[in-house]
Formats: structure tokens, sequence, C-alpha cells
């Protein structure tokens, strides 16, 4: 283990291994997920030397399935993570500030979480990290969302290693290359899909614009259902400035979550009279995979997150708590319904022949569903180890209060004294309250 | 008997009569299982496989058995299979099948191919349907209707 | 009224080219619905398939130099589906019971006159923009330039299976032997290279159905059977933009008894 001097354990918030045997259900929760994962990997490997072919329930007509549903799903949060959490400690909004480190370690646990699940569904994944580099193909979309991932989980990196350094200015730096590199893949991500002519539900400009949006929503989702669960955990980090924080988080995930339904109903109604794609809109809206969509993607997804965090008004954390967590489920049916759309009408459908007569049928295997659960499962440690080892992920009190400026008691933000004012005759000023005469 | 009780064992004593007289008339039977003429025959020599519906040309068209059974077709079954020369070139020269259907009498053999080969996916069909034997050493592929993923 | 004399012999052509896509679909929708049926695939034209997308075929032979050109013509109303080429092709390229290179598809139209049937036998169409080959991260595909055929690197595939879900003919499948996708490539290395000059499927049909050349070559059957006005070609799915390169054709004859298999012709 590398030591640490204690001058920059204190500087970073790192409390020392001995904080995660602290407490004891808190332990038992870190344990029992890192089992789960360690069996879905186990499941995983044992499933390569089987041969995916023998125990994945993908296809040559449905070649992608759970595993890419659950990959797209952790990298999609964890670009969401990075850009929401940019509004803040990178474009400087300050209501922002308060959920940065947690954002930023939770993005870069997600990504390596998607990153494992990846590594199952590539039939050759040691190959990729040979030919990627060597043999580079420009016009693909995979491979510029690969090589722009990395580069992103390296600016993450490094945005956080000066988070958690408290240099402030070099994070944002790093910051600005993580959005820009986050945005870049993300929408190459969603131009793997777009940008295939032959497969008509997916193409055109619609999906990379989509997965951005859709992944600010999850990121919002994500910052403020842990925010709960770590509050759960440890009762101090939510200090006024946080619930100030949360309550933006909370206002810009309700606003998104009303523009994605947006997209979503004119995808619905403009599919419908594209003869093309009207065979995936209605296997989704009355065929066999109507539950997962109605249950799953709109109601736990969308509507009733939407009015739940309506009325938490961003204060009401149960109700704020409940209302992420189903989104998330639901948004993991997206990922789902998604990546399946474009698969369940076969290309040779239009022939009108016997053997393509209807839509193709695909189930996740046991194999499958055991290594997303894993990498799940690597998130949520991730997430717990993180908690307990990073003192929660807080600011230290000069961090967010530099010299000469003061926590406004009203507002929650930082206000900046002029010479000789008092704490009140500052929030006064700033506040354009006048005295009374 | 009241007049409910009546009618029912009318019905009954109806239902009786129908039921007998399509038994007798094989309505229950296959389509093409008729003890007038030879069925269908399915060639799966050289090709899998060809059809031949004796319902289509005697029962339709009204052919009589003689006027093929004479030297154009054995009485045997599938007996053109053991001939040397049964393929297509024999009958677009008026041999076997050639000798109506070659364009005059009836449509000419080097058209509507799929109408009487109806392929290995029919000689599968067929197999699975138990309506003929399977050619031995051969495999016969699974249902493949309704848009089933093939392979990995 | 005077009306203005319309000379209608010498009205300018407008041609084809302005004709819009949507117009030529709606036009052969209410003309042709009914052979649209039959044809299996979409007649966008009744010109030779390569004419419809290239004002002429030097323009074509201009974007695709490869010379030879490797292409197929299938003449769909011949093939009986004995799978005899489904047979040859396993045996050739040691394609494993899971997998296919090739297929035989079957349409049934019941209200049919006549024949109710037909057969569609589909491959890798070696498509002159290939979706796989853009879509592929490591270049492990591509279009070889020096005979047009879409080729594998099995060396450098990683099994993303990108390729698979980009391709508009659901060609392509894992080959877990080689441990990389695989996918027709014109019998390349197991009979072109090696001197053949048919693949395995065009060698061993017994209708004439598959019949494979080089399309960039004015004497070769493949070039002759594409460039005639009057017969009708199509290409599967030209929707997908991926210019195929294996066309396909109704059975045709130029004299009653011409079944010519591709392997006695020669």
């Amino acid at each position: 283990m590398v030591k640490i001097q204690k001058e920059t354990a204190e500087r970073w918030g790192y409390s020392g291994i001995g904080a995660l045997f602290s407490s004891k259900p808190h332990l038992f929760l870190m344990l029992l997920f890192g089992a789960v994962a360690a069996w879905g990997y186990a499941v995983g490997i044992d499933g390569f030397f089987k041969g995916y072919h023998h125990v994945y329930g993908v296809t040559r007509q449905i070649p992608w399935g759970l595993l890419i549903s659950a990959y797209i799903f952790c990298v999609v949060t964890s670009t969401g993570l990075c850009l929401v959490s940019s509004i803040g400690h990178v474009f400087g909004y300050e209501p922002y500030m308060p959920i940065a480190k947690r954002a930023v370690f939770l993005s870069i646990t997600f990504m390596l979480a998607g990153f494992t699940i990846i590594f199952f569904d590539i039939e050759n994944p040691f190959r990729m990290a040979v030919y990627n580099v060597i043999s580079p193909n420009f016009t693909s979309n995979m491979w510029w969302m690969g090589t722009l991932y990395g580069l992103y989980l390296l600016s993450l990196g490094i945005e956080y290693f000066f988070l958690l350094d408290q240099n402030h200015s070099m994070s944002r730096f790093a910051g600005i290359l993580g959005v820009i590199f986050g945005v870049a893949a993300h929408s190459n991500l969603g131009a793997v899909f777009g940008m295939l002519h032959g497969r008509e539900f997916w193409y055109g400009p619609y999906m990379p614009i989509y997965f951005i949006v859709s992944a600010m929503m999850s990121g919002g989702a994500a910052i403020i259902f842990f925010t709960c669960l770590a509050w759960k955990m440890n009762r101090e980090i939510l200090d006024h400035r946080m619930e100030r924080a949360v309550k933006a988080v909370c206002q810009l995930t309700t606003m998104l979550i009303a523009v994605i339904m947006f997209f979503t109903i004119w995808k619905i109604i403009s599919g419908i009279v594209a003869p093309e794609k009207y065979l995936a809109i209605m296997a989704f809206v009355t065929g066999p995979h109507a539950l997962t969509f109605w249950l799953f993607e709109v109601a736990m997804g969308m509507v009733i997150p939407f009015f739940l965090l309506l009325r938490s008004k961003g204060t009401n954390y149960g109700l704020m708590f409940s209302a992420t967590a189903m989104m998330l489920v639901g948004i993991f049916f997206m990922r789902y319904n998604l990546v399946l759309a474009g698969q369940l009408v076969p290309v040779f459908h239009g022939l009108g022949v016997e053997e393509y007569s209807g839509l193709l049928p695909y189930f996740p295997s046991y194999h499958e569903i055991a290594v997303a659960i894993a990498g799940l499962s690597l998130a949520i440690t991730g997430f717990l180890f993180g908690e307990k080892i990073l003192n929660a992920h807080q600011f230290q009190k000069h961090e967010i209060v530099p010299a000469g400026a003061f926590i406004c008691p009203g507002c929650g933000g930082i206000h900046y004294k002029k010479e000789g004012e008092t704490h009140e005759e500052a929030l006064q000023r700033h506040h354009r309250i006048r005295k009374a005469k | 008997m009241n007049i409910m009780k009546k009618n029912f064992l009318l019905f009954l004593l109806c239902s009786a009569i129908m039921l007998g007289l399509g038994s007798a008339n094989n309505i229950f039977a296959e389509d093409d299982e008729g003890e007038d003429h030879g069925g269908d025959i399915v060639y799966t020599y050289p090709l899998k496989a060809v059809i031949f519906s004796h319902k289509a040309h005697v029962e339709d068209i009204g052919l009589q058995c003689e006027w093929c059974h004479d030297s154009t077709f054995e009485m045997e079954a599938l007996h053109m299979q053991e001939e040397a020369q049964f393929d297509m070139e024999s009958l677009c020269n008026e041999k076997y099948c050639g000798t109506c259907h070659n364009g005059d009498i009836s449509f000419s053999t080097t058209t509507q191919c799929a109408r009487c080969h109806i392929g290995k996916k029919g000689y599968d069909k067929m197999v699975r349907e138990g309506l003929i034997e399977p050619v031995e050493g051969e495999e016969v592929s699974g249902d493949e209707e309704g848009g089933h993923g093939e392979g990995h | 009224m005077k009306l203005n004399k319309i000379d209608l012999d010498n009205l300018p052509n407008e041609g084809l080219d302005s004709v819009t896509e949507i117009e030529r679909r709606s036009f052969l929708k209410v003309g042709l619905a009914i052979s649209g049926v039959f044809a299996g695939g979409k007649i966008l034209s009744v010109v030779s398939k390569v004419n419809e997308v290239y004002a002429s075929s030097s323009e074509f032979t201009e974007k695709y130099p490869y010379s030879p050109h490797y292409s197929m013509v299938v003449r769909q109303g011949l093939c009986i589906d004995c799978e005899l080429c489904i047979k040859a092709c396993k045996e050739t390229n040691e394609v494993p019971d899971y997998g296919y290179r090739t297929r035989i598809l079957t349409k049934t139209v019941s209200d049919a006159i006549g024949r109710k049937q037909e057969f569609i036998p589909t491959l890798c169409n070696h498509c002159n923009e290939p979706p796989c080959c853009r879509a592929c991260p490591t270049k492990a595909t591509y279009k070889d330039p020096n005979n047009g055929i879409v080729m594998m690197e099995s060396s450098k595939c990683i099994g993303c299976k990108m390729c698979v879900l980009a391709c508009p003919y659901e060609a392509r499948y894992f080959n877990a032997k080689r441990r990389a996708i695989d996918k027709c490539n014109f019998c390349w290395d197991t009979r072109l290279e090696k001197g053949e000059k048919l693949t395995a499927c065009s060698n061993v049909c017994p209708s004439g159905a598959r019949i494979f050349g080089d399309i960039s070559d004015p004497e070769n059957v493949v070039y002759k059977m594409v460039h005639q006005i009057e017969k009708q070609v199509w290409v599967l799915r030209p929707e997908s933009g991926s210019k195929p390169n294996v066309f396909y054709m109704k059975a045709t004859r130029s004299s009653p008894w011409d079944l010519r298999r591709q392997a006695d012709a020669r």
C-alpha cells in the first residue's frame, strides 16, 4: 500500500483504511456487494472459457443484448455525473459546487464498472488494447468512443486528484477536458447507433442528442440518489449548502425528465408513420415488450419520478430518494429497450419471407444477468468504499469559504465582505435589502 | 317428454348421422391421402425435394391413371429416382414430366421452378410432420418459422 | 381560347435524375406493386441496377476501380432450395454448424397465380460502401482494393460485433474457432487464390441461380447480365445506402431451355 503522508491525508480527507471497519453495517454491506460482484465476474469468466456463443442469449441477428445495455447504463450515468457536477466547479455556478467530489468519484466508479461489463461482452478484449492503438479506424464511431472514453477517464482521474488536493484551478482545467472528452465520447456512443443507415429505428441525428440529454438526467438522478444514501450513512454531510445543491440538481433533473418525455413522445409518434420504424415502435407500445416500456421506462423511469420530484420541491428527501431510485431502475430499462428496439425487427423483414415474418426473440441468459449484476455491484461497492475512506467527499471549510468571504445564512451562497463590513451588512448589500430607516 | 328433451334427442341423432357419414368419407384424414390416387409423391434424389401431387393432377384436372402410367411413369412410386437420367435435362427434352410440362400442354419445366421444387425446407417440413421417411444419414433442421434467431 | 401547340415529338427528356427517390417509389408502388411483391426486394428502376445509382457505368468504375471487381448475380427464379450451395460453402470454408455464410430464405405468396413460392439466396453483398468496414474500430474488415471483396483480417478482430450490427444483410457471425467474425469472402482464400474461377456455391449450383464473375470486365457474364436495359435487376435493401455488389434478377431465358449451370458453361 502506498504510504500517504499525514499532511496529504488530511488535505484529501483520507481517513485511513481503518475507517472502513468503523461501522459494522457498512462493512457488511461492502462485503456483501463485493461478494456479489465476485460471484458475477466468476460466472463471466466461466462463460469466457465455455465460449460466449454457448452461454449468452445474444444471437447473430441480435448481437447486442443485456451486457451492452448495462455498459451503456453505467457509462451514460458516469458521463451524466461528470456533466452535472461540471456545472458547479468547472463552469462556476456556485450552487452545484458541494456535489463535485462525490459526483466525480462516482463518475470514475461507474465508468470502471462499465468497462468491466464490456470486458465480458467483447470476445477478444486484450486485442482491443493493441489494435485500437496500432490499427485505428477513424470512420468508426466505436473507435472514437473507446479512445475518447479513455481520455475522459484520464481527465476525470486527474480532475479528481486535484479536487482531492484542493487545487481548484487545476481541477477546473482537467474538468473542462473531462467535459469536452465526455461529450465527444458520449455523442459518439449515440452515433454508434445513429449512423447505422441499415437500422432505421436508430438512424439519424437523434441518438447522439438523446444520449447527452439522457445522460444528464441520469447523472442528476444518480447524484440525488447517492447523496441521500450517503446522508443515511453520515448525517453531517447535509449542511445548508448541500441542501441548496440537492435542490438545484433536483430542479435540473425534473426539467430534463420533461425533455426526455418530450423526446420519447415524438419518437413514438413520428415512428408510427414510418413503415420502417413502425414494427419496432409498436413492439414496445403494444407488443411483447410493452411491459418493459410502459411500466419500467415510462412509469418508473419518467412519469412517476417527475411528479414525485416536483412534489418534493427539492427539500423532501424521502420523496426524492424514492423518485431517483425508481428512475435508476427505469433508466436501466430505457437503455435495454433502446438496444433491443433496433434489433428486434429482422433486417430482411421487408422481403416478406417466412423466416423473418415476426419479431426476433431475445432474453438475457443467466451468464449475462450475472455479469451485469456484477458490474452494478462493483459500482455500489466503490461508492460505499469512497464514502468511508474519503470522509464522505466533504469539502473542508476553507475550500468552500475563501479568505474574506462567508457563507450567507440566508441563501447558503458565498458572499464577499467589503473592508470593514460586518456579515450582516454584507448580506444586506448582497441581497439588496434596504436598511429600515 | 317435454320439448327441451325432444330437441336435444333430435340434435344427438343428427350429430350421430353426420359423424357416421363423415367418417365413412374420410373427412378426418389428410387431404392428400385418397384411396383413389397415389397421394403426394416426394422425390429426394438427385435433389431434395420435388413434390408431385396426385390430387392436383387427378382430382383437380381429371387425368386418368393410364394416361401417365403407360410407358411414361411406372405405377411403383419413386421408381424414377432409380433411373439414370431423371434430371432437368430429360424433363426439358419432353421426358417424364416434360411430356406435358413443355409449355404447350402445361407450364414449361423451365418456368415456375419452386412450384414443384419444395426444396430442403419443404423436405424438412414433411419429415417433421411425419409425412415422409427421412433419407438415411441426413439431418433435418427444426422449425424456422416465425422469425427465430438462428445460430450464434 | 387559343391553346399553345405542344410539340409532343420533341419534348425534352427529363431523365431519371430529376425523379426523386420518393417519386420513384410512389410511382412504382402504384404501377408495379404486384411485381414488387414477387421481386422479394424493391424494384427502383427497370434499368440496370448499376446505372440506377450512377449516371453511367464509367462513373461506377471510376469510383470503384477494382480489377477484378468480383460480383454475383442471383437469378432468383431458378433457386430450388436444394441447398447444395450451403453444403459446399460449409465444407469448403469450414463453416461451423451454428453459423452460415449464405442462406436461402422462403417467400410464400398464397394468392399468386401459378407458382406460389420463391426461394431467395442471401449472402454477403460485398457492398461498395460497406457499413461494416466504416464501423469496425480496428479495420479488421476492409474492402480489398485488388478484387472488391470485403475481407476479414481475423487477427485484428476484437469481437465487438459492431459489424454484425451494421450489416444490413445479416451476413456476418462470430466464429468461435477462428475467434473472429466470419463471413462470405467469395471463397478467396479457399478457391480463387488457388486458381479456381468460381466460388464453391456458384460452382455447385445445379440450376444456374448463382452466377459469379467480374463486373469490371465487359466480356464477363456478370457484366453482361447486369447491363441489360430490358431485364429487371435489383439489389436487396437499397435504402441502406451500402451500394451492394450482388445483383438479383428473375430467371432470364434467352432460349426456352436456358438453364445453364455456370460450372458447365465454363
